[in-house]
This record gives structure tokens, C-alpha cells and sequence, in this order.
């Protein structure tokens, strides 16, 4: 089937109605430790927060186009570590952010060399829990020049590095990821790669590395295949993220998943591993994580007032039901 | 211009007897150790950043002479509700080096630049305490901009700086902006002195659109409106006065008690029991306040 099928009463309902695999995960927290927020509503932030998701991590990326000058850099940096922690926040959302410079723009070695001058005055930044995301996307000798540079800067900071794997010609990037990573000195257990799949699973968790499953349609895994990997790799060294960007993609993937896994009879203590406790452990190597901070952050209950003042603060109003037809 | 405008040794060793109480032998050992490196400004920067990491961020605890001290100094510079990693960022500003205005200038706007929320917090925290004052101002009404409550409380609240540096358009903006964001009026230092009528006209617009869209209107503003009332916006206060909200009444009756506008004076004459107790100090804009966080 394909084209725009006729409309029925089920299309027309309302979008909060409570889909049937929350049901399945009722109770379970999430940490989903790759999403581009600065491209999603506070809609998806209100279902993040009905779905479990407690913490998540915003890699420093591409903004769908290319960047001009270092100060859109500086800002949009400032905007992880600002406005959009504290828009998660609003929702009991703990936000945190790796900072680096992407391997697309790593192609312009003007604006390269700007941008990694103003790093080192973002890395140490609280909340930021590691460098990333960085690596291949082409595989030319500046992105290759540039992400050597950022893992010295990851060593020298103590900080674990987020990798992103190229979409064309994956294995290999992968594995010149890898080695370079070790080139330099990093250990595998600093190293997140990121975007896998069945072809490159085996020899990123045979080496050491954590291997994390980004949950996005059509271009990289689907949530069957993620239970498949699970069911063949088990849940060490394990991680699912939704990546979900300005692209078609799903900032529910990580809950979406684990529904699925626990569907399949996968076991609750590997769901928990593989979509919270795993990217806890690996980003908690930077020092910056603390898992009490999720619970205060998600202590917000937005009628409520807290010595005195009510969190709605900056503007920030409070939910709305959203089955009325009526706004006040 | 002037350098600092207040006591800075002073003020330095004042905070630093906060920090002695509050702090671990660990974090107060990297602070010396950092100290050092001061002069360096990456190292200053660095440093500035990572404060958090080695101090905390627990909820400081002051005693009266302590912040008696800080009083003196600086008069309405508060540090009551602090985190220790706020407190010691602000500290550590005082430590920069003063001796080349244009460096020192650059350096603290490249902090702001570069900063995130809490780092933003600090800085707007420290504006009561940063060299040569005049030179924050357009900082000061940017930051009024913010979107982030943490950021516009260190601006707006307990904070001496806007009052006594911003220019009337500026100052009007944050009281307004603080009006939006629901920010608790009278710990807004400065805002009685600094009532002007361009603001009561504001504020009575902004009440007549809010009764429009059926909306409450925060009874601590009509404060603001205390030394303008007039034959123009007396109907205004009339019907607050007459509100079945007994806050709002009430806050009516104080806005007549300080005017000199004989027809308010008459109104409030009216009811007796709410004179009295304007009279008796049993009803202030206090009572007001707390009131209303209740």
C-alpha cells in the first residue's frame, strides 16, 4: 500500500491518547544518551517525560546546514548548555551535552581551526560529559586531522569520547575510528561508538568499545533488528538512543524499544541495561553524572510551589490539557 | 570611571570567611592552589568553570555577622540562598586583575559569552562587585532577556546593581519582564525608589489588558503606582479596592494610605478597619508578600 488512505475516526483522535506499549514499560526509566533537542518541540519533551525518559545527552551536531562563522558555533554551544538544559528541565528532564565539532563542517578548515580554539573553554563546562560527537562522515584527511585533535583534547580533559560512524562505507570508518581512538591513547572503555549495526557490532564489543544503536527509521537500525542484536550480543557494553534530529525520526525510540524487548521476552535486567544503566555508566566517566540529580530533576510537579515560588519560572507556563477545544 | 566603588579587600576577605564555613579542606586547597595561576587568563577562565567540581553546590549557610559585613561594604548585596559554587565564582571574579581596564573588561564580557546557566547566574550575581560599574550596563539589560529563571533571578532579585546603574527604559523592562515571569516583586531592590510615572502608565495598560482577557493581575504591582495616582487612573485602584479578593483590597488600601491624592485618601477613609491597620502597621506591603507565596 502506499499513497494517502482514506481517513477514519482512529486518525482523527487526539494525539494524548496513551499509546498501548506505555503500558508495558509503566514504572521503567530511560536515559536516552543521543538526541538533538534544539530540533524538537517541548511536545516531545512533555511525551519523553510521560514515556520514563529521566536524562538525556545532546551531542553537539550539524545544524542541516553548514555554519558560517565561529560565533554560531560559540552560540549554539551555549544554547546546549543553556536554554535547552534548562527547557528539559522544565519537564524533569536532565539534560547534559557532548561538545565537539562535527565531522561534516570538519571539511572547512577555516572555520575548523576557529572552532577548535573555542573548545577547550566548553569541554569543561558542568553538565558537558564528553566530546562528541566526532569522527567520519566523508573520511577525507581534515575530518581525519580534526578528530585526532579532539581525542587528544578528550585525553587531556579526562573526558569520554562520542563517535560518530559514517553512513557510507561504515565498516571501515568504524574500524579507523577505533584505531585511532587506541593511536592516540584512549582507552575502550572511553569510547562510545555510535550508529551501529549487524555488520559492525561484533568487532566494536570483541575490542573493548561500548557499542551504542541509534533507533531511526529507514537509515539506521529499526527496533526488531535492535531486539535481534540484544537477544545474539546480550546487554554488555550496550546502548540504544533515538538520535532524533530535524530528520524523520522518533524521540520515543529508546521507550518504543524497550516495549519491544520486553514483548519479546527479553529479560527486564537487560532492558534496563541496554536503554538506562549502560549509557549512565559509560558517560558517568566524566565525572558528571549523577544519577540523584535525575530524581531531583524530576521531582518538578508544575501546580506545585517550592518555598514558596512556583517553578514556572521564565515564562514558562504550565501543562495544558490538551483534549479540550478550548484555550485560555 | 572608577575602579571598584566599594572596599574590595574587604568585601574579598568578607566572602572568603563564607567560603572557610562552607567549604572542605579539599576545595579550599585547589582555590589556593589556583590562586597561583590567576594572573594567567585562560587559567582564570579555566578555573572559573570548573569551580563547581571541586567546591559543590550546596546551599551556603551565612551567619547575621557575616552577612553584616558584606551590608556594609556593599548595601543590599545579598548572598542568602546561595550555592557554594555560586558564592566562590563570585569570589573568584574579585581575584581578576584590575590594572588594564580593557583587559579586565574583555575578559569578564568573554566569561558572559562563553557561559551556561549557573556560570550566568554567578556573573549577574557579581555585578554589584565588578570594576568600573558603568560598563555592565548594556550587559545588565541584555541579560534582562533572558529566558532562564535562574539567570533573570540573579538579575532581578536581592540584586543593588540594576537600581542603582540602569537607565529608566531599562529599569522599567525588568520590572515588567519580572511582572511576566511571576518573579516575587518586592525582593526587587530598588523598586520603591525607583517608581516612575512612566511605569505607572504601563503598568495600568498592562492591568486593563489582563481584566480584559479575564487574568488576575498581581496585586503588588499597584505598589508601583503609589506616588501617580491621579484622576486618570484612580477608577483603576477604585476597582481593585472594590475586588472580592481581599489581598487585592487590601493592596488598594496601601496604594491610598501613600498617596496624597485627597479623592484616594477619601476612599481608603471608607473603611475604617483597613485604615486602622495601615495605621497600626498590622497591614504593610510585607504582609502583602508573604501573602502571596503562600
Amino acid at each position: 500500500m502506499c499513497g494517502i488512505h482514506e481517513l477514519t475516526e482512529k486518525d482523527l483522535q487526539p494525539l494524548s491518547y496513551t499509546p498501548a506499549y506505555l503500558d508495558k514499560i509503566k514504572g521503567m526509566r530511560f536515559f536516552d544518551p543521543h538526541v538533538h533537542m534544539t530540533s524538537r518541540t517541548t511536545d516531545d519533551y512533555q511525551a519523553m517525560a510521560d514515556a520514563g525518559i529521566v536524562a538525556l545527552i545532546e551531542p553537539a551536531f550539524w545544524l542541516g546546514q553548514p555554519r558560517t562563522g565561529v560565533d554560531t558555533f560559540r552560540d549554539y554551544f551555549n544554547s546546549l548548555l543553556g536554554w535547552e538544559r534548562f527547557r528539559a528541565s522544565q519537564f524533569g528532564i536532565k539534560h547534559y551535552c557532548t561538545i565537539g565539532l562535527n565531522s561534516k563542517e570538519a571539511n572547512n578548515e577555516k572555520l575548523a581551526e576557529a572552532v577548535m580554539e573555542i573548545l577547550p573553554q566548553f569541554i569543561y563546562k558542568e553538565g558537558v560529559v564528553g566530546v562528541g560527537e566526532i569522527g567520519f562522515d566523508d573520511q577525507t584527511a581534515l575530518e581525519e586531522k580534526y578528530y585526532r585533535a579532539q581525542l587528544e583534547l578528550a585525553k587531556e580533559a579526562g573526558l569520554p569520547v562520542q563517535i560518530h560512524t559514517p553512513h557510507r562505507d561504515k565498516k571501515k570508518g568504524t574500524q579507523r575510528s577505533m584505531d585511532i581512538a587506541i593511536e592516540h591513547g584512549l582507552p575502550p572503555h572511553m569510547v562510545i561508538v555510535d550508529h551501529n549495526n549487524e555488520e559492525t557490532v561484533k568487532e566494536v564489543l570483541d575490542r573493548g568499545f561500548w557499542a551504542a544503536f541509534t533507533i531511526y527509521p529507514f537509515t539506521k537500525m529499526g527496533n526488531e533488528r535492535m531486539v535481534a542484536v540484544v537477544k545474539q550480543y546480550g546487554s554488555e557494553r550496550i546502548m540504544v538512543n533515538s538520535a532524533a534530529d530535524w530528520g524523520i525520526s522518533d524521540p520515543l525510540a529508546v521507550p518504543k524499544t524497550a516495549a519491544l524487548m520486553h514483548e519479546s521476552g527479553i529479560d527486564l535486567n537487560d532492558i534496563h541495561s541496554v536503554t538506562y544503566m549502560n549509557a549512565v555508566k559509560a558517560f558517568a566517566q566524566s565525572g558528571q553524572i549523577n544519577e540523584s540529580d535525575f530524581e531531583l530533576a524530576g521531582n518538578i510537579d508544575q501546580s506545585e510551589r517550592f518555598n514558596g515560588s512556583t517553578v514556572l519560572r521564565g515564562g514558562q507556563q504550565p501543562r495544558i490539557n490538551k483534549n479540550t477545544t478550548i484555550i485560555r | 570611571m572608577a575602579e571598584y566603588v566599594y572596599d574590595q579587600q574587604k568585601m574579598s576577605n568578607g566572602l572568603e570567611a563564607i567560603i572557610a564555613s562552607n567549604s572542605s579542606n579539599t576545595a579550599r586547597e585547589w582555590l589556593q592552589q589556583r590562586l597561583q595561576k590567576a594572573a594567567s587568563i585562560p587559567q582564570f577562565n579555566q578555573t572559573f568553570t570548573a569551580i563547581p567540581r571541586f567546591t559543590g553546590k550546596n546551599i551556603i549557610s551565612v551567619t547575621s555577622e557575616q552577612a553584616a559585613v558584606l551590608q556594609q561594604d556593599v548595601p543590599g548585596f545579598f548572598v542568602h540562598g546561595w550555592t557554594l559554587d555560586r558564592l566562590v565564582r563570585v569570589w573568584w571574579l574579585l581575584q581578576l586583575n584590575i590594572s588594564t581596564k580593557t583587559i579586565y573588561i574583555d575578559t569578564v564580557e568573554q566569561l558572559f559569552n562563553a557561559a551556561e546557566m549557573n556560570e550566568l547566574a554567578a556573573l549577574y550575581s557579581a555585578l554589584p562587585l565588578l570594576a568600573f560599574p558603568e560598563a555592565w550596563k548594556l550587559r545588565t539589560a541584555e541579560g534582562i532577556r533572558s529566558n532562564i529563571g535562574i539567570v533573570q533571578e540573579a538579575i532581578m532579585l536581592h540584586n543593588p546593581y540594576p537600581a542603582k546603574y540602569l537607565d529608566e527604559p531599562a529599569w522599567n523592562q525588568l520590572v515588567m519582564k519580572a511582572i511576566f515571569t511571576d518573579k516575587p516583586l518586592h525582593r526587587i531592590s530598588g523598586l520603591d525608589e525607583r517608581r516612575n510615572i512612566a511605569l505607572a502608565a504601563i503598568l495600568t495598560d498592562f492591568a486593563h489588558e489582563r481584566w480584559a482577557a479575564g487574568r488576575k493581575v498581581d496585586p503588588m504591582q499597584w505598589r508601583l503606582l503609589t506616588p501617580f495616582i491621579n484622576n486618570e487612573n484612580l477608577p483603576d485602584i477604585t476597582r481593585v479596592w472594590h475586588s472580592a479578593d481581599q489581598t487585592e483590597k487590601a493592596a488598594a488600601a496601601l496604594v491610598c494610605a501613600g498617596s496624597d491624592y485627597l479623592p484616594a485618601q477619601q476612599l481608603l477613609a471608607s473603611n475604617l478597619t483597613l485604615a486602622t491597620e495601615i495605621q497600626d502597621g498590622a497591614l504593610t506591603w510585607d504582609v502583602i508578600a508573604t501573602k502571596l507565596s503562600q
